[in-house]
């Protein structure tokens, strides 16, 4: 085992609802992204690694170390946890001061250790504020202060850009990008698939609790090609054009979603795409637009998990 | 436009023990409940009561306790105050019952137990912030009334200073207990009210039932085992050498320090197997 993360066979149940189901992964230096939909286990997992949950089946490693209920780990890493757990009776820079201090960090090292990630974040105007009175987004990012303030050398985010606004947005991928480039992992959840897109290639997908693809976004996408591949035509002569390409070997299915819309499925993408404006001159049919739901990493997940 | 963002440089930290860790958690605790006004008033009037009623004992001493004789006995009168089990309970159950379940509640739990402490850590960091403010009220008021007492000549300052020594023992004894009782109440759920009404149980759901079946028509002075107050006050009665025990000492002490024991070792565990589970 030699990555960030290994994850061999892990399982975990809540009573008679299971959380993970024999997940196994690892995830490498850098950033990686852990993309599911709600309830697919993420939270779990990263449970797992911060050792507030202890694994029913298999075996983990976060920095080559069991993390259950492991000290010196925790120093290692920072945490940003998905739900408001935010003291609202506290200002931002109490907030942070105090988990900081919770590191033991001495306490005119982590007030300033506080401004500066608070100002990292772009929270330095409403650091005096209570966290009571902050918007979601601005929670968002004084989860991640607190989460990097002590500089860890290894993120661990549960949806950090739940309900962020683009500015927040911003400077919380940023702020991600450069504490990896700085020699910092991270790994990061989200169930929306463009947002990780902006700051890796590396993904594990996961669904059911089991991780069901993961590697570079490039390799997952080429699993696309041992599934049907979809293109919609927008065309005032689906009928006809349907005709013509029912020809390609490689079609799966055509169907007419809309009076002027043709939907087709192709298990050759990169043959279709060759093929088909010869096919359109051939037969003079006008073909308006073309798009592929396949262009976003939201369509690898939709085929990947059915 | 554009916009300018600051970069993120790495960089080492000294980081100090974990006395100073366990000192953080204890001070982002004080600082919560000394905001809370129920907090507050409870302090206010609880050690306000207590202590006016004890001095009020020794300033009418003579009047009240006519053909008793003023030595250490005394002291047994504010010690067994009624005031106190309301106000220590009414504190546990303000104060103490909130320590742990809202940190489950709000997953606070999860970033604390994120960062470098133990479970052994925070539970004596909550110990440490509930045990003083059940203090002000179990021991303060106790060890108050013979200072006051022998500033008044009412004592001897030998008589004072001993039942001073007696009155921090048997306080921190019930304080130890209730502190102890409290944090396991409140490790057990994740809604406050939960553990105030078990705080609540414990002592009137016992000590009542306790005091009617120990007397007639019943006459079963052993259920007043049963009765965390009961014992205190047998400690108390013992340690003040005043009579009319119905219960052993003994026994009563060593059911509140192993109740006290098993209280506190069940938190330590529930909390070392505690799993925190969002939602």
């Amino acid at each position: 085992m030699t990555g960030v993360v290994e994850a061999a066979g892990i399982s975990k149940w809540y009573g008679e609802v299971l959380g993970l189901n024999g997940f196994s992964a690892s995830f490498g230096p850098g950033i990686t992204g852990l993309v599911g939909p709600n309830g697919a286990g993420k939270s779990t997992l990263f449970k797992l690694l911060i050792g507030q949950l202890h694994p029913d089946q298999g075996t983990l490693r976060l920095l080559g170390e069991n993390p259950w209920n492991n000290v010196p780990v925790k120093r290692r890493l920072g945490y940003c946890p998905e739900h408001n757990t935010l003291y609202g009776w506290l200002t931002g820079q109490q907030f942070v001061e105090a988990l900081l201090r919770l590191d033991g960090m001495p306490r005119s090292q982590a007030e300033k250790a506080a401004e500066d990630a608070l100002k990292l974040v772009g929270l330095s105007s409403a650091a005096q504020r209570p966290t009571r009175t902050y918007s979601r987004g601005m929670r968002q990012r004084a989860k991640l202060a607190q989460a990097l303030a002590h500089r860890p050398e290894i993120l661990i985010l549960d949806e950090p850009l739940s309900g962020a606004d683009p500015l927040a947005r911003v400077q919380i991928l940023r702020t991600i990008s450069e504490f990896a480039k700085a020699g910092g992992h991270v790994l990061m959840s989200t169930h929306v698939l463009y947002e990780i897109e902006r700051v890796t290639n590396n993904i594990v997908l996961i669904n059911n609790g089991k991780a069901i693809a993961s590697g570079d976004i490039r390799s997952i996408r080429a699993l696309i090609d041992e599934h049907p591949h979809a293109v919609r035509l927008e065309t005032p002569q689906p009928r006809q054009l349907a005709q013509a390409l029912a020809r390609m070997d490689h079609i799966v299915s055509l169907e007419i979603p809309e009076d002027e819309a043709l939907l087709i499925r192709t298990r050759k993408p990169d043959a279709f795409y060759r093929e088909l404006p010869a096919i359109v001159a051939d037969t003079r049919l006008e073909v308006r637009s073309l798009e592929s739901p396949d262009d976003s990493l939201d369509a690898v997940f939709r085929y990947l998990v059915g | 436009m554009s916009i300018s963002l600051p970069t993120y440089t790495r960089r080492e930290m000294p980081l100090l023990g974990r006395r100073h860790r366990v000192r953080a958690i204890i001070t982002t605790g004080l600082r919560r409940e000394f905001k809370r006004p129920a907090v507050l008033v409870v302090i206010g009037i609880g050690v306000g009561v207590t202590i006016i009623t004890s001095i009020v004992v020794v300033l009418f001493a003579g009047v009240f306790l006519q053909g008793q004789p003023l030595d250490l006995s005394f002291f047994f009168t504010p010690a067994s105050n009624g005031a106190i089990l309301f106000f220590v309970t009414l504190m546990a159950s303000v104060v103490g019952s909130a320590l742990i379940a809202d940190d489950l509640q709000s997953m606070a739990l999860t970033l604390y137990l994120s960062r470098p402490i133990t479970e052994g850590d925070y539970l004596a960091a909550k110990a440490a912030i509930l045990a003083p403010m059940i203090s002000m009220i179990a021991v303060f008021p106790l060890v108050l009334t013979p200072l006051v007492a022998a500033l008044l000549g009412s004592f001897s300052w030998t008589i004072a200073l001993e039942a001073i020594g007696l009155s921090f023992l048997i306080g921190s004894l019930f304080t130890a207990f209730y502190t102890a009782a409290t944090l396991a109440l409140s490790s057990l759920t994740r809604r406050k009210s939960y553990a105030a009404a078990g705080v609540f149980a414990l002592t009137f759901g016992l000590t009542i039932p306790a005091e009617i079946l120990a007397g007639p028509p019943f006459n079963n002075p052993a259920v007043l085992y049963a009765s965390p107050w009961e014992n205190y006050l047998a400690v108390a009665r013992a340690a003040f050498g005043a009579t009319g025990a119905p219960i052993d000492w003994r026994w009563s002490l060593a059911i509140l320090l192993a109740a006290t024991a098993i209280a506190a070792l069940a938190t330590y565990l529930r909390m070392k197997f505690v799993e925190v589970v969002s939602g």
